[in-house]
């Protein structure tokens, strides 16, 4: 039975599919530990974390290739736990593409339809619709094992697609590829997305991927979301350590709260100290040790001397690297190393040696704890 | 389990495997095994049973060990040599597959019995080669392909790229064998040792044909029955044989986890393995040379002795003894062993197949019981398996069921595991993502397997349905408790010639019922399009 409060205050308009109290164990180990999240209508959803922290699993619970222990999943207001995996609408696009080889690309396209008995006619216009849609008009009579991956990657696409199902999964499904064709196929997945305005709930460990193309992104960690909210909400104001790194490179300083006043803190860091804004939902009392976590290309470089607005750290460049569109620094600040990227390398001269790093107070994110 | 309770058709197909493994595979054994009751006291204290029990061991450690070493000279030779005639030497190994094992101890008898040619007509000498000798030698080039095939599946498994690491590290060919190569095999080989003992310990044909007062536990089982109708002391040895093999069974299990099928990924074996020297390339042509000698010599004297008057002594050639082999009786017997070999192949095959996807894509309890059940009958020795179902279904309720049909249902049951191995392999190659895809397009788990799965496991299907074929063709010691004289099938008919000193008619027989096989394998290799390997077709 779905407990009451999974369908209280549903609002099957907006959110489309809801995770509640989720759980599912693996022997002694529960590879997703109660987990809860609302997917909102057609958004491009992904579960993000390293592996291992239980994004797929809870991917194929959606799907229903496993069976929760607790927890009500609700797609489109109603609650689909004991609904049979080939009856839920959630088409699925694999990491593997999993190709049916004996079958042409038309075939495997069409496959679905065949089973869902339509109409020849519309099973024709509505495949061949669809294998235009993702660019593959002139390919369907060859078989998978003559397709670039690329091309597989869109079959795999459109197989799931045709069958207009109620959401749609993807489980890493760029991960097999070069990393050239991976962000040219992310910006046609967006793409495809926007126009069919249709809810994608993708699965990966990549952070770019992550990024830049969702909308709304739950980040998982050892069977926990951490957190889950818009990509930029994540990048910047990260809830946890772990968040803040998993997300892209970073600063994170332990410090102490020294005073809180009027949404601002004074935060020391060894002899140092900074006043910071206080996030939103964040309570930090005087005393607690709290990290400063700030992004790399949110500090700036200068040479010692120079006149700088906002603090400026003294330190030493320890190394070096060009990354192309940017110059990483990692600069000695009394005994810890802090990574500065400097953009546009190409303009200056590199530094070295005795530097400042700039810290401006409001591009600071505190996390307790 | 929930995918059962949601998919009623599942749940149907699971009940008819359970049922059909316990009323042809459990319940026969049961029988043998209770059937002897007090028997048991009376037998063991009768002491007949310590000489053939010792017999059969001795028997079994020096054929094994000699059709081990050299099968492990023709496997090595065609995994690491790159010596010529490897297609030649395949076919030779591959040829004593496709026979009855016993044919080679009627080759022996032609050759070297008290009228044999080598023996009486070069020599002119009438040595006793019954007994001890004789079936060691018998054993030993009936079952070395055996061992081949199992060892080179072993062996051609050792990852050559780590054989070319160890010698990128500086080790010669000699220690990338000993300190590579050996060590992650030994399990495989442990393996093969054992099934190959198992064979040798099961083998009913050669030791009854030259056994003479030299018994062992099988031919102790068929004298018992045939000899003096004691059922209670027959049963009791089949199942003092089946202890035995089940030990060797068990024992192999735990070497290499109850199959000898493990997903190889093909980049292993596309890579060239290190070269070996060449005066040991050329040793192990020689040593090949000299086997393929052997096999033809034993193949050859059948096929001669099947086209002559008299072998050795009217070498005239005829075409009498199939003439005669293919009429009245006889040609009844030919038809049988075609039917029944090629239904129950069928039938086999396909409840191999179904088995083998509930068992392997299934996660309801209770599947590694019936897992057991299903490889089970591979440590089952024929004649226990025959005495079992005529024990088990002997009874008058059931005198409307056909003895033919009694005889297929022997055969699928017995061959079960080689079609059940041969899908869970298959199945296992194919990433369950294809079931999940099919899933998540709407199909059933039915469905999914019948669209998806089962085109995918066309190559794993047909080498069941081969293997099975073979087997039943071949087998004697299954079928010589069943037959009738309206059932009697060629294997039946070749024993009772040769025990008829009866020579031309026996090998004409042997010819027709390997020439079956023959045609069986190379028509499915034809239509597979040589995607299935000859030496798929081992047992």
């Amino acid at each position: 039975m779905p407990s009451p409060s999974a369908l209280q205050s549903l609002d099957a308009g907006a959110v489309h599919l809801r995770l509640a109290h989720v759980t599912k164990r693996f022997g002694d180990t529960a590879a997703v530990d109660d987990i809860s999240f609302d997917v909102p209508r057609g958004s491009f959803a992904t579960l993000l974390g390293p592996s291992g922290c239980g994004k797929t699993t809870t991917l194929r619970m959606i799907a229903g290739f496993y069976d929760p222990d607790a927890g009500d999943i609700v797609l489109g207001g109603r609650r689909i736990n004991e609904l049979p995996a080939h009856r839920r609408g959630t088409a699925m696009v694999f990491q593997d593409y999993a190709l049916f080889p004996h079958m042409t690309v038309r075939g495997n396209v069409s496959y679905g339809l065949r089973l869902a008995k339509v109409a020849k006619d519309e099973l024709a216009r509505r495949v061949n619709e669809t294998l235009d849609f993702v660019g593959l008009g002139k390919l369907g009579d060859r078989w998978p094992n003559q397709l670039s991956g690329g091309q597989q990657q869109r079959v795999a696409v459109a197989r799931a697609l045709v069958l207009r199902p109620e959401i749609l999964l993807l489980d890493e499904p760029l991960s097999n590829l070069d990393a050239k064709l991976r962000v040219q196929l992310r910006w046609e997945l967006r793409t495809l997305q926007q126009q069919l305005k249709m809810t994608f709930v993708y699965v990966t460990h990549d952070q770019d991927e992550a990024l830049s193309l969702s909308d709304w992104i739950a980040v998982m960690n050892a069977g926990k979301v951490e957190q889950h909210g818009a990509p930029w909400e994540i990048y910047y104001r990260p809830k946890t350590a772990f968040l803040a790194d998993f997300v892209g490179a970073v600063n994170l300083v332990p410090g102490t709260v020294r005073e809180v006043r009027g949404g601002q803190a004074t935060v020391q860091f060894g002899e140092r100290s900074v006043t910071v804004p206080v996030p939103a939902d964040t309570s930090l009392r005087e005393g607690g040790e709290v990290k400063l976590c700030v992004r790399p290309e949110a500090l700036g470089l200068a040479p010692r001397g120079a006149t700088t607005d906002g603090a400026a750290l003294p330190g030493t460049v320890a190394r070096k690297a060009f990354l192309g569109d940017l110059m990483r620094y990692w600069v000695t600040i009394d005994g810890r190393e802090w990574i500065v990227d400097q953009p546009d390398p190409g303009a200056s001269t590199p530094l070295d040696g005795e530097v400042l790093v700039q810290v401006r107070p409001e591009r600071v994110h505190v996390i307790a704890g | 389990m929930r995918s059962l309770q949601r998919e009623p058709g599942l749940l149907l197909a699971l009940l008819a495997v359970i049922v059909l493994v316990c009323v042809f595979i459990l319940y026969p054994q049961i029988r043998v095994i209770i059937t002897p009751g007090t028997g048991y006291i009376d037998f063991l204290s009768g002491g007949t049973w310590i000489r053939s029990t010792s017999q059969s061991i001795q028997v079994m450690v020096l054929s094994t060990t000699t059709a081990v070493l050299l099968g492990f000279v023709f496997a090595y030779a065609m995994v690491y040599t790159d010596m010529p005639w490897k297609p030649f030497f395949r076919l030779i190994g591959i040829l004593p597959l496709l026979s009855p094992p016993f044919v080679v101890a009627a080759s022996y008898l032609i050759l070297f019995g008290p009228r044999g040619l080598i023996t009486y007509g070069i020599f002119g000498q009438t040595i006793s080669v019954f007994g001890l000798g004789g079936i060691w030698g018998v054993q030993t080039i009936a079952f070395f392909p055996f061992a081949y095939q199992l060892i080179a599946d072993v062996l051609s498994r050792s990852d050559a790229r780590l054989e070319q690491a160890a010698r990128n590290l500086g080790a010669g060919p000699w220690q990338v064998f000993r300190s590579v190569t050996l060590p992650l095999s030994r399990p495989g080989l442990g393996a093969a040792i054992l099934t190959t003992a198992i064979y040798v310990l099961e083998d009913f044909g050669n030791p009854a044909l030259i056994g003479g007062t030299f018994t062992v536990l099988p031919t102790q089982a068929y004298g018992l029955i045939s000899g003096f109708g004691d059922l209670p002391g027959a049963t009791a040895v089949s199942t003092l044989l089946l202890a035995l093999a089940l030990i060797l069974y068990v024992a192999k299990i735990r070497l290499d986890g109850g199959r000898s099928f493990i997903t190889v990924s093909g980049r292993a074996s596309s890579m060239p393995r290190p070269p070996v020297p060449v005066v040991l390339t050329w040793a192990c042509f020689v040593a090949c040379l000299l086997l393929a000698v052997v096999i033809l010599t034993v193949y050859g004297t059948l096929l001669v002795s099947a086209l002559t008057l008299n072998f050795p002594n009217n070498l005239s050639f005829t075409t009498k003894h199939f003439e005669y082999i293919t009429s009245d009786v006889n040609g009844t017997a030919l038809q049988n062993t075609l039917i029944f070999g090629v239904v129950a192949a069928a039938f086999s095959a396909v409840f191999a197949l179904v088995a083998g996807w509930l068992v392997e894509r299934g996660s309801w309890p209770g599947r590694r019981v019936l897992d057991f059940l299903l490889i089970m009958p591979a440590a089952i020795p024929g004649l226990f398996f025959g005495i079992g179902y005529a024990t088990a279904f002997n009874e008058a309720w059931l005198d409307w069921l056909d003895r033919g049909v009694l005889i297929i249902i022997s055969m699928i049951f017995w061959n079960i595991p080689v079609g059940y191995q041969a899908a869970v392999a298959g199945l296992r190659q194919i990433d369950r993502t294809m079931d999940e895809a099919a899933t998540s397009l709407g199909a059933s788990s039915l469905r999914g397997f019948r669209d998806v799965l089962i085109p995918m496991l066309g190559g794993s299907i047909s080498v069941g349905f081969v293997t099975t074929f073979v087997r039943a063709v071949t087998t004697l010691s299954v079928v010589i408790f069943l037959f009738t004289s309206g059932t009697t099938v060629a294997t039946i008919r070749i024993f009772q010639l040769v025990n008829d000193l009866n020579w031309g008619r026996a090998t004409a027989f042997t010819v027709a019922d390997i020439g079956m096989a023959i045609l069986a394998l190379g028509g499915i290799a034809l239509l597979s399009r040589g995607r299935i390997a000859l030496g798929a077709a081992r047992a």
